[in-house]
């Protein structure tokens, strides 16, 4: 069992309706975006394109922000998800370091997203209680809810329903399938870090 | 609080006008997410960036809690009202004694402002105005973000407010700017899903737009294009279809076109002399006979003829012979096309329409033609909306792919009912002159045919006046501002105005405020927002989580094909701090200045509410009790609002007689706009006659389409060389979501929302660089706005673009009114007649601006 992501770029509109959808799930403080997306220009007006890719943690399976962590805080599950401990994180941010995806955030202190009250708003009260200060946290899957059988929350509401989610190793999954049939690819292969994350060319 | 609650609640979204449905997590007491209900037909469980980002706007702290009253008499854009609270009691006591010597005096003297877009019913404040006996209302949400001459033709064309392409046939999709499956427009998670779909399928779409947008990003091709001269290339291309390539669809034109009506030379009609209808000529008879003839099978669409000794031209031949005035290559210099990309547009179009071939769809065999044109704001959004409007709306109508499959469908043009019930039921029908009348009932389409005769206007926005006009009116503040020209025996003293915020949304903002410092104003709003600093007295509303809505599932939360889904709108909480919802509030203020029973007429009129439903004179009603009866009208006794709680959505199969109805409707659609002749001379009359000629520009009334270029292409001081757009953005709605939050956020990261983006060979003749702070002045108002530019090869060069409607300056909006979060482009758009198109009443939005380099904001 190795869970994985398709995102396909033919149908993906660059809509940032994932990094919203994240906040709303996971209920990130200011400034952390375990989803989010990059937009890029190519060429001459007026032969130029532009290429909107959203990003995640590539849930690598050879992680190098594993490899770096002193304290165990970033495992592997044995289902490919990785994961960050909390509790056991010290912040000391190697892994942000390590991470060739930039996909992960370190939260310094409590913020709240209409500063000007001093306080959080009833949604924050809850959902900040996930995100201790001076630790390091980034996209997990939405464990939880593949927990309980729910699809990712990015996954779920595409409203272009770009993004596939399924078992990378039963080769007659959907995502295989995808991969296989429309040429999937993962970001920066070279690296040998071996991402769960594949894309679909635009 | 309740501890241990868990539950999801079914609603309706209002953070855009899709009204999409939603399912609302509440844990003890608290709204902890917004999805998708999944039982929806259109959104199939998914919703927009804005849509899931609901409860920052619930849980804002900048909401307004109490009723305000002014402490500051003096009115200003931005000078502090010196806001107190005071007690409800206090503020409707004010507001009903105030309104009841209106009244006494003279009811026309009030003005209902409201807003198509999120956060309140917007028909409410209407309905109020009406029974007080106001003609005046005016929906200045939307305001230059409205559709109007789309819509017009809308209602006279596909009997819709709006149309969407068949995506689920068409191939070949000639998009004039419109974000339609890009996170705006109508019906948005359902349209995304049906273009990703599309796109799949392998739907060759083409955008033409001055600007790389997110929507021509993931276009097949992108043809950028001068901003403002979209009604000129549709001219062109009308012109190679008609001229050169000979590609149309005669059948359809002659069985459901004017297109074979006898045009005399006077431009109108001709007529039997004994029936009065229009003729059409007869090949095999070799005589003139009225359209509905019924031995008439052979009408001729193309020739001159002689009837009753009067020269007689066919409409199509007069449209025909029309557009040879465009050429490409002239329109090339016009347009900045290229020539060779409009033969070769034109020759794709023509092709890929497969005129005569037809599918078999459920056992019907119906025309197939995988074909369509979309425009909107952009395209129509000028001086002379309706002709460039015209012109688009004649391509898909060449070629006969008007609501049939794959082709341009109006939007839910026509309903057959629940299988059950039969309701609610629409249609469109044949009328005057065998054309088609839009179907009126729910949801009310713009009611434009029959024309409606041409009379002194008795209310502000002119309609009266001008019969073509429908959506929002440009005219209101100008002629607020000056009633006497007008000839209007009173002028507007008291505004009651909910949730529109009108100084940013309907041009130069000075002008605006202008036209309302002298009314009495109550605001029912949710945020102290710049429309507020005009106002008197301030009802804090509710926010849609925090309400019940007559009517949550319009038109717009129907996507062409599939399923009819309709759903409710309800408080998933209870409404914070001292919020009252102002539907609530207005059936109160009916209640205390004695206009209940009236009210409660209307609302049984507008709702079709008969017995056992209709509201009763000398009844209390609960506004929950009010929208019940709404629901158990339309769908049956045990469908009220407890039904609708309790499951969410209501959703059944459409037909193939409602999705593609042309072939099952006997009616016409007019190809040559007669009646648009006679009406502009009608205005031109009376304009004379009340000495207004010289601001009631009546030109544009044409039957046919042609290219008139907008005011700002006359500017001739050098300096004044990019023409300045809009554009819309899947992360805000129109002015109204720059204060949350998230989608603040989110703006900030995408290089785009908060900049002014300029082509990067323009930017650097003057010597900006990307991030730059820059200053724009419009030739025009001669008011200046200020953002960072972005620099991209996305935009055409002589352009400047930028998003929605941001640069906010209200102190009470704390986020959205900080420096870098974008800005306010209603500065640099006129409000003066000269930029009006009449017969729409349409601002132009084609604004000639000078952009430089600054130091800082």
């Amino acid at each position: 069992m190795r869970y994985g992501m398709v995102i396909d770029l033919k149908r993906c509109i660059g809509c940032y309706g994932c990094h919203l959808v994240c906040k709303a799930e996971n209920a990130t403080p200011p400034g952390v975006f375990w989803a989010r997306v990059l937009k890029r220009e190519y060429g001459r007006y007026p032969n130029v394109r532009r290429l909107s890719v959203p990003l995640l943690c590539m849930q690598c399976q050879e992680p190098e922000c594993e490899k770096v962590c002193p304290t165990g805080a970033t495992q592997k599950r044995a289902d490919g998800i990785v994961t960050v401990d909390a509790s056991k994180c010290v912040g000391c941010r190697y892994c942000m370091m390590a991470c060739p995806y930039n996909a992960r955030y370190y939260h310094a202190k409590e913020r709240y997203y209409f500063p000007e009250t001093g306080g959080p708003t009833p949604f924050e009260a809850i959902g900040y209680q996930k995100h201790p200060p001076g630790t390091v946290s980034k996209c997990n899957f939405c464990l939880p809810r593949v927990g309980a059988g729910l699809e990712p929350a990015c996954v779920a509401n595409c409203m272009t329903k770009a993004r596939y989610f399924g078992d990378l190793d039963d080769p007659y999954s959907e995502v295989s399938r995808l991969i296989r049939d429309k040429g999937g690819y993962q970001l920066q292969p070279e690296l040998g870090t071996d991402p769960s994350v594949y894309y679909l060319p635009p | 609080m309740p501890v241990g609650e868990d539950v999801w609640i079914p609603s309706a979204c209002s953070m855009c006008y899709s009204f999409c449905a939603i399912k609302v997590h509440r844990v003890d007491g608290r709204v902890v997410k917004i999805e998708g209900n999944p039982d929806s037909a259109t959104g199939q469980g998914r919703l927009c960036p804005r849509g899931v980002s609901g409860m920052m706007l619930l849980y804002d702290p900048s909401r307004i809690n109490a009723p305000l009253k002014r402490t500051n008499p003096e009115k200003g854009l931005d000078t502090d009202p010196g806001w107190q609270e005071i007690s409800w009691e206090e503020a409707l006591d004010t507001v009903s004694e105030r309104l009841k010597q209106l009244r006494a005096e003279d009811p026309r003297k009030l003005l209902a402002v409201s807003s198509v877009s999120f956060r309140n019913d917007t028909i409410f404040p209407r309905l109020f105005a009406n029974v007080f006996g106001s003609p005046n209302s005016w929906n200045s949400g939307a305001g230059n973000h409205c559709g109007n001459a789309e819509h017009l033709f809308g209602a006279l064309l596909h009997s819709a407010w709006c149309k969407q392409p068949d995506t689920d046939y068409c191939n070949y999709l000639l998009n004039f700017g419109v974000p339609c499956g890009f996170g705006a427009y109508y019906t948005v998670p359902g349209m995304a899903q049906r273009m990703a779909d599309a796109r799949e399928r392998g739907m060759k779409h083409v955008v033409i737009d001055p600007l790389l947008s997110p929507t021509a990003e993931k276009a097949d091709e992108w043809v950028p294009i001068r901003p403002g001269t979209d009604g000129a290339l549709a001219l062109a291309m009308l012109n190679l279809l008609l001229n050169e390539l000979k590609v149309y669809d005669a059948s359809y034109l002659k069985r459901y076109t004017n297109g074979p009506y006898l045009i005399g030379d006077d431009g109108y009609y001709l007529r039997d002399e004994e029936t009065g209808k229009p003729l059409v000529w007869d090949a095999g008879d070799h005589k003139a006979k009225p359209y509905d003839a019924p031995d008439s099978e052979e009408f001729v669409l193309e020739g001159e003829f002689s009837v009753y000794g009067y020269r007689g031209r066919t409409a199509f031949s007069l449209l025909k012979d029309g557009v040879k005035k465009y050429p490409p290559e002239l329109v090339s210099q016009i347009t900045t096309v290229p020539a060779a990309t409009i033969y070769r547009l034109t020759q794709e179009f023509a092709d890929a329409a497969r005129i005569g071939s037809t599918i078999t769809i459920q056992g019907h065999e119906l025309p197939y033609r995988p074909v369509a044109v979309l425009y909107f704001k952009g395209a129509q959004g000028h001086k002379n909306a309706l002709l460039n409007a015209m012109a688009l709306e004649l391509l898909t109508e060449m070629v006969g792919a008007s609501n049939v499959p794959g082709g341009l469908l109006g939007q839910n043009s026509r309903c057959l009912g629940h299988p059950e019930m039969g309701k609610p039921s629409w249609s469109p029908k044949e009328g005057p002159d065998g054309l088609l009348v839009a179907a009126g009932g729910w949801p009310r389409m713009a009611n434009v045919y029959p024309p409606r005769s041409v009379t002194p206007s008795d209310s502000m926005d002119l309609k009266g006046m001008i019969p073509t006009a429908s959506g929002s009116s440009a005219s209101t503040p100008l002629v607020m501002k000056e009633p006497k020209r007008f000839h209007m025996p009173y002028s507007i003293e008291f505004v009651l105005h909910m949730g529109a915020n009108f100084p940013m949304t309907f041009g130069d903002p000075l002008k605006v405020a202008d036209a309302f410092q002298g009314a009495f104003q109550v605001s029912s709003s949710l945020f102290l927002d710049e429309a507020t600093y005009l106002a008197d007295i301030v009802l804090p509303d509710t926010c849609y989580l925090e309400r019940l809505s007559l009517d949550a599932d319009w038109v717009a939360s129907n996507a062409p094909g599939g399923e009819w889904c309709f759903h409710l709108r309800q408080p998933v909480v209870a409404p914070g701090g001292g919020r009252r919802s102002i539907s609530e509030v207005i059936l109160e203020i009916a209640r205390r200045t004695g206009m209940e029973d009236e009210f409660y007429s209307l609302l049984n009129a507008y709702l079709d509410l008969e017995k056992p439903y209709a509201l009763e004179a000398g009844q209390h009603y609960t506004w929950e009790e009010i929208v019940d009866r709404h629901y158990r009208a339309m769908f049956g006794d045990e469908r009220g609002i407890a039904w609708f709680k309790k499951h969410g959505v209501l959703k059944w199969p459409k037909k193939v007689e409602e999705v593609y109805w042309k072939p099952f409707i006997k009616a016409r659609v007019p190809i040559y706009f007669e009646w648009f002749k006679r009406a502009g001379e009608q205005v031109a009359n009376l304009a004379q006659e009340l000495g207004i000629a010289d601001v009631i520009d009546t030109a544009s009334f044409q039957p046919l389409p042609h290219w008139r270029p907008c005011p700002s292409y006359e500017e001739s001081r050098p300096e004044y060389d990019l023409f300045a757009f809009y554009y819309r953005v899947p992360i805000q709605t129109f002015s109204g979501t720059y204060n949350n939050p998230w989608l603040d956020e989110a703006s900030q990261i995408d290089p785009f929302t908060y900049h002014i983006s300029i082509n990067t060979q323009t930017a650097r003749q003057k010597g900006i660089k990307d991030g730059d702070w820059v200053q724009v002045i419009s030739a025009a108002t001669g008011h200046s706005i200020r953002a960072r530019a972005r620099l991209t090869e996305g935009i055409h060069p002589e352009a400047m673009a930028m998003a929605n409607c941001g640069g906010h300056w209200s102190r009470y909006l704390p986020l959205a009114s900080q420096p870098e979060k974008g800005a306010c482009f209603e500065w640099l758009v006129p409000l003066d007649w000269k930029h009006v198109d009449i017969p729409t009443l349409t601002q132009d939005l084609c604004v000639k601006v000078k952009v430089s380099r600054v130091e800082g904001p």
